[in-house]
């Protein structure tokens, strides 16, 4: 009869094993630890990371003294995507500056039983720095580590200190230009770094998976040259934001600016905000910064600019229709100008029946709300005109 | 006419009479009370008293008493006895002592949880405390289920979502876990088969991280009235439990009337149609406007019979308002709307399928009326128990139908009062199912050298296998998940296998609808490839069968025949678990088995007349199955004494009475066990009888088939005969067209040789 073994093979999966290669570089820590080192001439001017500048861009409240070497920068490959409590950070790359140089520590995992250690130095670390930076890291490797504390018993939280995810703010610079943002998708189109034979992501637990079973250190090479990669571009790109969030006259693209401009009107920051509507008022974005423009002026009561604004946007054939009822809206309420307004309202129904590329429904509804107008506009004046009749 | 009036009425009523083999009475019983226990927090006592609630039953008090006492406990009282205080009242008081202790409530259906949670809302709010209780389902919202894990004192949830979601994301649930005083599972004599396996395994993970975090709650139990509560609730949580069945609520007298449609072709025994007697009786119900519950055991049944009765009530403005149908498939708002308006007494009668047999509160009604008979005693007496008032009478009518298990029940009403309900069985170390909770376990929390998984045996062996396969690590004294997956998605608690195969109906080229599903080791003979399946009373041809893909794809067609697959069955046996050769060479083995079935051809058979029109080839893989079974096998001194056709004869007849009298006794559906004869079996050499759990690892049928088979083969003697036909009909040994003209008599020989042979 067979044993136990034999029938949980029979009604389960093959197992999967193979042979093994190089083995991992002896011990001399209770985990494996690589520390490398990178010139700053590859990072943007760090006089840009300020604390308000952080403010604009992470909206977090920092001390004014932050100094660049306070800041720790993060990113973990772990075990899988799933986020339960069975997937684990192997290898967690740490990085800070440090004598004038980008210094990168990856600390990594041989064998399950070494991560509590690990995690006790990763805890030592994120304790000295009053800043963390991550890719992503709000919803995934910080969650993920504290998980990971928790099972191993290292307590109390070490992941306390401020926590600026960089995912979010490219996101709001970056997405209406490129996209997805993905940090290996905005190092190539925002720093000009393209990668030669990167480990794809999906790959790193498998390949974690078979340096356990064969012991053969070759491919994990290849996650630690991801991985490092990863943290020397996370803290490029953070300082980078910070140059173009504190000099945003830097910045080649205006979509980057009108993006970034509607991020910081959205955060309160008018001035610097309308700033960077200016500078993106040019080029395929000018239509759309001139109107928002006028909307900021309009709703700050400088009515006179913000008529100024829509004009040059009709002269200039720019939304011609939206300047028209923006104009319309102007003169009917804040400038008492009915007739001025009449004439704005019919210019814009005028311009709604050319054979436009607006879609019919959109139209429909335009012109519905705009034959309204016209027609309150009508009575207004003709109760005025009989008005004027009437009193003498 | 009232109730009373009524059953006075059909009682002189001779033609309703004499269809009538049992009108028994149930006497009323009075209420028995006891004290609010000191222990039990002032605050709660004060809202009590605000309802009118000044002592508890007896069953309540007990319930409190061994809450205090620190036992796990089991309540096992009939519907309607005020069984959600026995768990609201302890843990509520646990919280009101101490704001940091949490609960976790479980309940088999989404429906239940909402439908007690908002009870519970109820109570605390009648509290004016500060006690959170939530449900955190499929339907929770993100942003609400972070507030949950935070705060939530009560978290109301299903098996499902406990074992998919809450358990491999623990490290979220920190505050549950650390301070889980009281887990309470209501309705546990639904957890039976495969999902009762599942469970016990999901609370075995449960415990094992409460252990981490520090904590050792206790268990509180409800269960409707089975024959094995006690040994259920032990078997479910691996613990110690005390039963607490002292019911103390009143009941008031109950009418239960068996009625067996009456004969309308004597030649051929066709009776009158289960369907048209319970729409007569149902309307006399309804034409009185007496609250009635009617239950149908089909879905399709729900809508015909609410069709009926809808055009009865209409009033003149077109309004049928007062009567609704009921059963799954509808949307949440609607069936809460209909239950609301069950309790409100706004709606006259309701027809459902055994949805409504669970605990959800629709106050009482005062008559049930069985479409059928539900197929076990324990679900016919949780749907009579839907009628009746604590002082009212109350009127069930069971309704036979032409299968053969309802007119054995009809004919023996004695045996079905006598006879206790039946056990709820499950088998939470089946291998299939152990390993996979141990594969979720290890995901959850390494596993230490040495440590068990529960109470399952041979834990180490389980994690010394997957270390091998790859799966787990085992290093530095501990087994660590060492995968990419996430395992509890490869489970469903609900079935055998998480793969189940859809049914695509492709009649609409524009609208492919997903129609059905249906689990894999049935499809090969239903969903082959060109035969005819039927739905909802609608014919459909299987146009393509992806067997990787797992999905079937049919076309509504409109022909006049059926399809019927040969299936071939060849079992081996793989291991024996217990064996007695009794006297006379009787034979009965436990043990697991391997079946491999494959179907080859299929037949088309003339609607009506059954003709033969001839074959089809079927291409499907074969498929294997190990499970547990038990198997007699006839001496040689026996079966030398038959022909050859009357022992084909004799051993079908017992294949067919074992298939009637097993699901009555394992509390299971025919379709779960399956039963078939060798002349000679190739296993034993010998004419040999199997009967086997229809589940991969088996569900504990066989088992318990093994142990009470005395009963079970006494009892199909008894069928056989008992029986008024000669020769044989299908409500016992089979017709004599299968068995032939000595089936009958030698199936009972035989019967008696396998029953004297167990008692010596």
């Amino acid at each position: 009869m067979p044993s136990l073994k034999d029938k949980l093979r029979m009604i389960d999966a093959e197992p999967r094993r193979s042979e093994a290669a190089h083995p991992a570089p002896a011990p001399s820590e209770p985990f494996y630890r690589r520390v490398d080192r990178f010139p700053l001439s590859s990072f943007s001017q760090l006089r840009h990371m300020r604390a308000p500048v952080l403010r604009e861009i992470f909206d977090l409240t920092l001390p004014a003294g932050l100094r660049p070497a306070d800041v720790l920068f993060l990113d973990t490959e772990t075990t899988g995507l799933s986020g339960g409590a069975g997937t684990l950070a192997f290898q967690v790359g740490l990085g800070y500056l440090s004598g004038g140089e980008y210094v990168v520590e990856q600390l990594m995992i041989r064998d399950y039983h070494e991560e509590a250690a690990m995690l006790a130095e990763v805890a030592r670390l994120t304790a000295r720095f009053p800043l963390l930076v991550t890719f992503n890291g709000r919803t995934f490797d910080v969650p993920l580590l504290q998980n990971r504390c928790l099972l191993n018993r290292i307590r109390p939280d070490p992941f306390t200190a401020q926590h600026a995810d960089v995912l979010h703010a490219a996101r709001r610079v970056w997405k209406l230009r490129l996209g997805r943002c993905t940090l290996q998708r905005l190092e190539q189109a925002v720093l000009g770094v393209s990668r030669e034979d990167d480990l794809p992501g999906d790959q790193v637990p498998q390949t974690f998976f078979r340096f356990l079973q064969t012991g053969d250190f070759g491919p994990i090479e290849r996650v630690l040259e991801h991985n490092r990669q990863d943290v020397v571009s996370l803290a490029q790109l953070f300082f980078f934001l910070c140059r173009l969030y504190d000099q945003p006259e830097t910045a080649c693209e205006t979509a980057d600016l009108f993006a970034m401009a509607r991020a910081m009107e959205k955060r309160g920051h008018t001035a610097k905000a309308k700033k960077c509507y200016r500078l993106a008022a040019r080029e395929g974005t000018r239509a759309s910064a001139f109107a928002a423009l006028a909307a900021r002026e309009k709703r700050e009561g400088r009515t006179q600019r913000a008529a100024r604004l829509y004009a040059t946007m009709l002269a200039r054939g720019d939304q011609p229709v939206d300047a028209c009822e923006a104009l319309a809206k102007l003169y009917e309420h804040q400038l008492k100008s009915p007739e001025q307004a009449l004439v704005y309202t019919r210019q814009a129904l005028l311009l709604l029946s050319e054979p436009s590329l607006l879609p019919g429904e959109a139209v429909q509804s335009r012109r519905n709300a705009l034959q309204y107008r016209y027609a309150r506009l009508r009575r207004i004046l003709a109760g005025e005109a009989k008005q004027q009749e009437d009193e003498p | 006419m009232n109730v009373d009036q009524l059953i006075g009425r059909l009682r002189g009523d001779p033609a309703f009479m004499q269809n009538v083999t049992q009108w028994k009475v149930l006497p009323a019983s009075e209420g028995r009370y006891a004290d609010f226990p000191p222990t039990l927090d002032s605050r709660i006592r004060t809202v009590l008293a605000g309802r009118g609630v000044h002592r508890l039953y007896t069953h309540q008090a007990s319930s409190l008493r061994a809450a205090d006492e620190g036992n796990d406990f089991v309540v096992v009282t009939p519907t309607a006895s005020g069984k959600t205080m026995c768990y609201n009242l302890p843990v509520l008081s646990a919280i009101l002592k101490n704001p940091d202790a949490r609960a976790l409530y479980l309940f088999p259906t989404k429906a239940l949880s909402a439908d007690q949670a908002s009870e519970l809302y109820e109570l605390i709010e009648a509290l004016k405390v500060d006690v959170k209780a939530y449900t955190y389902d499929g339907d929770t919202q993100g942003a609400a289920r972070k507030a949950i894990r935070q705060a939530g004192h009560i978290v109301v949830t299903n098996p499902d979502m406990l074992h998919s979601n809450i358990l491999p994301n623990h490290t979220k649930w920190v505050k549950l876990f650390e301070n889980l005083r009281y887990i309470v599972i209501d309705e546990i004599h639904t957890y039976r088969g495969v999902f009762g396996s599942n469970l016990a395994n999901v609370l075995r993970r449960l415990i094992r991280l409460c252990a981490f975090y520090g904590s050792k709650p206790q268990f509180i139990l409800c269960s409707a009235t089975i024959a094995n509560p006690g040994e259920l609730a032990a078997t479910l949580t691996g613990r110690e439990i005390r039963i607490v069945d002292n019911n103390g609520a009143p009941m008031g007298e109950r009418h239960f009337v068996f009625y067996n449609p009456p004969v309308v072709n004597r030649q051929l025994g066709i009776r009158r149609g289960v369907v048209g007697e319970t729409r007569n009786i149902g309307g006399m119900l309804l034409s009185n406007a007496i609250p009635t519950i009617v239950f149908a055991k089909s879905r399709i049944q729900v809508e015909v019979l609410t069709r009926y009765f809808k055009e009865q009530a209409r009033d003149p403005y077109g309004f049928s308002g007062r009567v609704r149908g009921y059963r799954g498939g509808y949307l949440p708002s609607e069936r809460r709307e209909i239950e609301r308006g069950l309790r409100a007494g706004e709606i006259d009668m309701v027809v459902s399928t055994n949805a409504l047999e669970l605990g959800i509160d629709i106050g009482s009604l005062t008559a049930c009326v069985l479409c059928g008979y539900p197929g076990t005693i324990a679900s016919t007496w949780q749907q009579a128990g839907r009628a009746g008032r604590r002082k009212d009478t109350a009127l069930t009518v069971m309704i036979a139908s032409s299968a053969a298990i309802d007119q054995y029940i009809v004919g023996h009403p004695e045996y079905f009062l006598s006879q206790s309900p039946e056990h709820a069985l499950l088998a939470p170390n089946n291998l299939y199912v152990l390993l996979s909770h141990i594969k979720c376990a290890a995901y959850e929390l390494p596993f230490e050298d040495g440590e068990a998984f529960g109470n399952a045996p041979d834990t180490a062996q389980f994690l010394d296998y997957l270390a091998d396969a790859g799966i787990l690590r085992h290093v530095g004294g501990r087994y660590h998940w060492s995968a990419e997956d996430f395992p509890a998605s490869e489970i469903s608690l609900r079935s055998a296998t998480a793969e189940n195969f859809v049914i695509i109906d492709i009649s609409n080229p524009a609208h492919h609808r997903v129609i059905g599903e249906m689990d894999r080791y049935t499809v090969p003979m239903l969903l082959h490839e060109n035969a005819i399946y039927m739905h909802e009373a609608r014919q459909y041809q299987v146009e393509k069968l992806d067997f990787d893909a797992c999905k079937a794809f049919i076309r509504a067609v409109d022909v006049d025949y059926y399809t019927d697959a040969d299936l071939n069955i060849s079992l081996a046996v793989l291991d024996e678990f217990k064996e007695k050769t009794l006297r006379n060479g009787v034979g009965v083995t436990l043990g697991e088995l391997k079946i491999t079935t494959i179907v080859k051809i299929f037949k088309k058979m003339k609607l009506d007349t059954h003709e033969n029109l001839g074959f089809g080839p079927v291409r499907v893989p074969e498929s294997d199955m190990h499970t547990v079974g038990v198997w007699w096998t006839v001496p040689e001194s026996v079966a030398a004494s038959f022909g050859n056709d009357d022992l084909q004869g004799a051993l079908m007849g017992i294949t067919n009475l074992l298939c009637i009298v097993a699901p009555l006794y394992l509390m299971c559906a025919p379709r779960d066990i399956k039963v078939l004869y060798q002349v000679k079996s190739p296993v034993t050499d010998r004419p040999t009888i199997f009967l086997y759990d229809q589940y991969p690892g088996g569900v504990g049928l066989s088992e318990k088939a093994y142990e009470m088979q005395e009963m079970l083969l006494e009892h199909a003697l008894d069928i056989v005969t008992y029986c008024g036909c000669e020769n044989g009909c299908p409500s016992c040994a089979g017709p004599v067209s299968e068995i032939g003209e000595n089936g009958k008599a030698n199936a009972a020989r035989i019967l008696k040789e396998l029953i004297e042979a167990c008692q010596a």
